[in-house]
């Protein structure tokens, strides 16, 4: 293996702090860019909600500073606005950020035992092209006619120009793209690091489940991001130079010639998969800490492997039940049933791995033990309401109904972000060299998890009566109006949930400056990256290291008493020699 | 045999959903002076059977949602980490073990898959995708065309043909029949919408550009709603209606009506009128 990745401690403080190619510090910048835009996404989140529950009632104490033209009232268009950014903005910057972005970088290297991506000049052009993404996003906000109003998935041809919305459309699939290249960036970055600087010993039989989860989920980003990527460069044609892609003839009198329906095509080509883009890396996270804090192996680790190999391969091909109601033949519609269905079982074999990995184990419940049990419980309550949706006999009164606002929040949002949180938790003290708070740790995992389920199973009672998504005010119409007290309830429930959040804010901002001093592997566990000190070098490893166990030998029979862990490092005491000499540590420690 | 499968599979939904479901969210609503909790009572023909599909999904979906969430119990409260207290070490100890987790799981979610899957191909081809031909004979037919922000639907006059002086035009209302198949053909003028009749447990989007279908049959009268589902701009909210389903003879009496006022409204000149097309 080449070195050419190695490259010499930078001494300037730009290169060090701001341009900087050494992955650990990429993974904080994407650490803070996610959880800057996790806050303005958040608090987007917040103000729907309270025109939800109080329609056309001036937003308290921010109203009057955001939105003085109309004395602090949100207005239809502000409103669409909102629910259009809040979407974007949490999985675009916020979730993908902190999942791939500061998972990705942060884990690779230390976990598989490598000293940098094998490319860092791309690793830190993938930052830099997100934040370009993220800044052009946020200036959309200010343009006259304000940013983009035709939700997340950007529909045309309320999208394309025909309709007049302003510049801000144009800016968001611009900023969409500009994502989307950095995403494809790092999933190169990614796939080629696991391929390429896995340690001496580190065989594909050993990787952590969180590498195999960014390893699947870095697939999907090369093979799908690219159709987001064409989707968005054909509407930016049709809004800026006048193609009609997507404008059919009856739109454009005369010209024309388009399909609105191939847009959908290209979107959830993309759009599906990216469901499995953001839970994959959750998944891998969950599989190695509830091993890690049940103190026993990943129960079927192969298993658990086998299944995210299946979704990965399947993801492509479900993205037609986004589409039951658009008019697909019904060939189409119930192959797309059938194959949605298919999906479900490697995700529930998942499940029992998961749970077959707690039973009987010795459960330390900290933080990131809680927000990964977490994980289990709000992707079972959004899994499972999948079926509903699978199955067209009920997606038919249920799409684009609240019921399906409650189903993705819980599977790709709470459950990417509770996995986030486990994330953040766990490798807090090695990446800041601090420990977080447990006690605000804890009660920041229930007052989440807590009003989260609250709010999103009302939004299934919702959709369930029939109140229709992206409405400014449902009190308009009669029958919707019978349901408002469920809006109302869940807003205060959302607040609750918004009000937690703070805690987790204050919390990180603390213990990042006034923590407790973290040890070298607090967690007691035999990953690589615990196997570094703390501060971690720059380095990473002074000596590459070779790998003699696997990840998760947990209270193994041969340990004896005295501890329930050993390091990949060491070999099991009084196991065979496993195979020749690997070689480890031949790679030089770079003079620097 | 599939039919056999529905009719048990629909009649012991609707027993478990009386006892469970309606009870529950009635008492609820009860409780709670008129709010409600759920779906107000379907008018159609096929609409028991979103009812029923919902609740055999709600059922399957609780008692494995059940199952998941004791096995998070038992060991979160058996399991805790304690002094002198081990994990049982089981890497590799049992492919069996492993084999049999998934196997077992998997045919379970199988079944379970299965058994809604052929339900729901079952309702489809018999009732929303099963639209009646146009040459069938009592069929009657509505065009509808959406815009920003309103419903229009035209309605064929005596002549049996659209686009005729005596078609009746309605805009945000529509009066139809009921016990007769009423079938629709849709477009869009500028942006997607999405008829939405909830409680006819039906929905199709209106696309520029194409025609869609959909069809359904009342099986009582009365005033009903009509929504957009689909995002459509700022006033997407508002952009709702009123169904009014007639007895046979109040609504022959609206119709000769609603004809009479159509062919004194109509003018060859409004070509924003002229939007009417050929059924094929």
């Amino acid at each position: 293996m080449s070195g050419d990745h190695i490259h010499a401690e930078p001494t300037n403080f730009f290169r060090k702090h701001v341009f900087s190619v050494d992955h650990k510090v990429i993974a904080k910048q994407f650490l803070w860019f996610g959880l800057i835009w996790l806050g303005i996404g958040g608090l987007m989140a917040m103000i729907i909600r309270w025109q939800l529950a109080n329609p056309g009632d001036p937003v308290p104490v921010i109203g009057s500073f955001l939105f003085p033209a109309t004395d602090g009232v949100v207005d239809p268009a502000t409103y669409n606005t909102l629910f259009t950014m809040h979407g974007t903005i949490m999985i675009f910057l916020g979730l993908t950020p902190l999942l791939i972005g500061c998972v990705g970088n942060w884990a690779i290297p230390l976990m598989i035992g490598a000293r940098d991506m094998i490319f860092p000049t791309l690793n830190m052009l993938s930052f830099w092209s997100v934040f370009l993404g993220g800044a052009v996003g946020l200036y959309s906000l200010f343009v006259p006619m304000g940013a983009s109003e035709a939700g997340w998935t950007g529909y045309p041809t309320l999208s394309t120009t025909v309709n007049g919305l302003g510049s801000g459309e144009t800016l968001w699939a611009i900023a969409v793209f500009l994502i989307g290249a950095s995403s494809i960036m790092g999933g190169i970055n990614y796939l080629t690091t696991i391929i390429r600087l896995r340690a001496p010993g580190m065989s594909w039989g050993r990787l952590p489940l969180t590498i195999w989860g960014i390893f699947f989920t870095s697939i999907l980003n090369v093979l799908f991001i690219p159709v987001i990527g064409s989707a968005m460069l054909l509407l930016i044609m049709d809004r800026v130079f006048g193609t009609t892609f997507y404008v059919p003839t009856s739109v454009m009198q005369g010209a024309g010639g388009g399909d609105p329906i191939l847009y959908q095509h290209l979107f959830w080509i993309f759009g599906h998969p990216e469901v499995y883009i953001l839970i994959l890396p959750a998944w891998g996270i969950i599989g190695d800490l509830l091993s890690f804090f049940a103190r026993k192996p990943a129960f079927g680790y192969r298993i658990q492997i086998a299944a995210m190999f299946a979704v990965t391969v399947m993801s492509a091909v479900v993205y037609g039940h986004h589409m039951f109601t658009t008019g697909i033949s019904a060939m189409l519609g119930e192959s797309f049933m059938l194959l949605t269905m298919i999906i479900s079982v490697p995700a529930e074999i998942l499940f029992f791995n998961w749970l077959h990995t707690l039973w009987k184990g010795n459960i330390r419940f900290t933080t990131p033990m809680l927000f990964s049990i977490g994980v289990i419980f709000v992707f079972g309550l959004g899994g499972l309401t999948g079926i509903y949706l699978a199955t067209i006999g009920t997606d038919i009164f249920l799409h684009d109904t609240y019921f399906v606002v409650g189903h993705f929040h819980l599977t790709m949002a709470a459950s990417a972000l509770f996995a986030a949180f486990a994330g953040i938790y766990f490798w807090f003290p090695k990446m800041f060299g601090r420990m977080m708070n447990e006690t605000l740790g804890k009660a920041h995992f229930w007052l989440t998890v807590i009003p989260l389920t609250t709010v999103f199973c009302l939004m299934f009672v919702m959709g369930y009566a029939g109140m229709p998504r992206r409405y400014y005010d449902h009190t308009s119409s009669e029958y919707l109006a019978a349901l408002q007290h469920m809006n109302t309830a869940a807003t205060h429930a959302a607040f609750i949930l918004g009000a937690a959040q703070l805690i987790f804010v204050f919390n990180f901002l603390k213990s990042r400056w006034f923590g407790r001093p973290a040890t070298d592997n607090p967690w007691e566990v035999g990953t690589l990256d615990w196997a570094t000190p703390t501060p971690v070098p720059h380095y990473n490893f002074k000596v590459i290291p070779t790998v003699h166990t696997g990840p998760h030998e947990f209270s193994h029979p041969a340990l004896g008493e005295d501890r329930d862990w050993i390091s990949m490092t060491e070999p099991l005491p009084g196991a065979e020699s496993d195979g020749p000499d690997l070689g480890g540590g031949a790679v030089p420690t770079p003079a620097s | 045999m599939r039919r056999l499968f529905h009719h048990l599979a629909g009649a012991g939904t609707r027993l478990w959903s009386t006892a469970f479901g309606v009870a529950a969210l009635a008492a609820l609503a009860e409780a709670q002076g008129g709010k409600r909790w759920g779906p107000t009572e379907a008018a159609s023909d096929y609409g028991y059977r979103f009812y029923d599909l919902f609740w055999l999904i709600t059922i399957l979906c609780s008692v494995s949602f059940a199952i998941v969430c004791i096995l998070i119990l038992i060991p979160a409260l058996r399991d805790r980490a304690r002094p002198g207290h081990k994990a049982k070490f089981d890497h590799g100890a049992s492919l069996k073990d492993k084999r049999v987790t998934t196997v077992v799981s998997a045919s379970v979610f199988l079944v379970l898959d299965a058994w809604v899957l052929v339900i729901a191909m079952t309702d489809l081809r018999e009732a929303w995708w099963n639209i009646p031909d146009e040459e069938e004979p009592g069929v009657y037919q509505v065009e509808v065309l959406a815009q920003q922000w309103a419903w229009s639907f035209r309605h064929q006059g005596a002549d049996g043909e659209f686009g005729t002086a005596d078609d009746i035009i309605q805009i945000n209302e529509l009066t139809v029949p009921t016990d007769t198949s009423v079938s629709f053909q849709m477009t869009s003028k500028d942006v997607i919408h999405s008829l939405f009749l909830p409680e006819m447990r039906t929905k199709r989007d209106a696309n520029p550009g194409a025609i869609n279908e959909m069809w359904f049959k009342a099986i009582r009268s009365g005033e009903f709603t009509i929504l957009c589902a689909e995002l459509c701009g700022f006033a997407h909210y508002q952009m709702h209606g009123k169904l009014h389903v007639l007895e046979g003879d109040q609504f022959e009496s609206w119709h000769e009506d609603a004809s009479r006022l159509g062919i004194a409204a109509f003018d060859t000149e409004d070509e924003e009128a002229q939007w009417a097309w050929k059924w094929e």
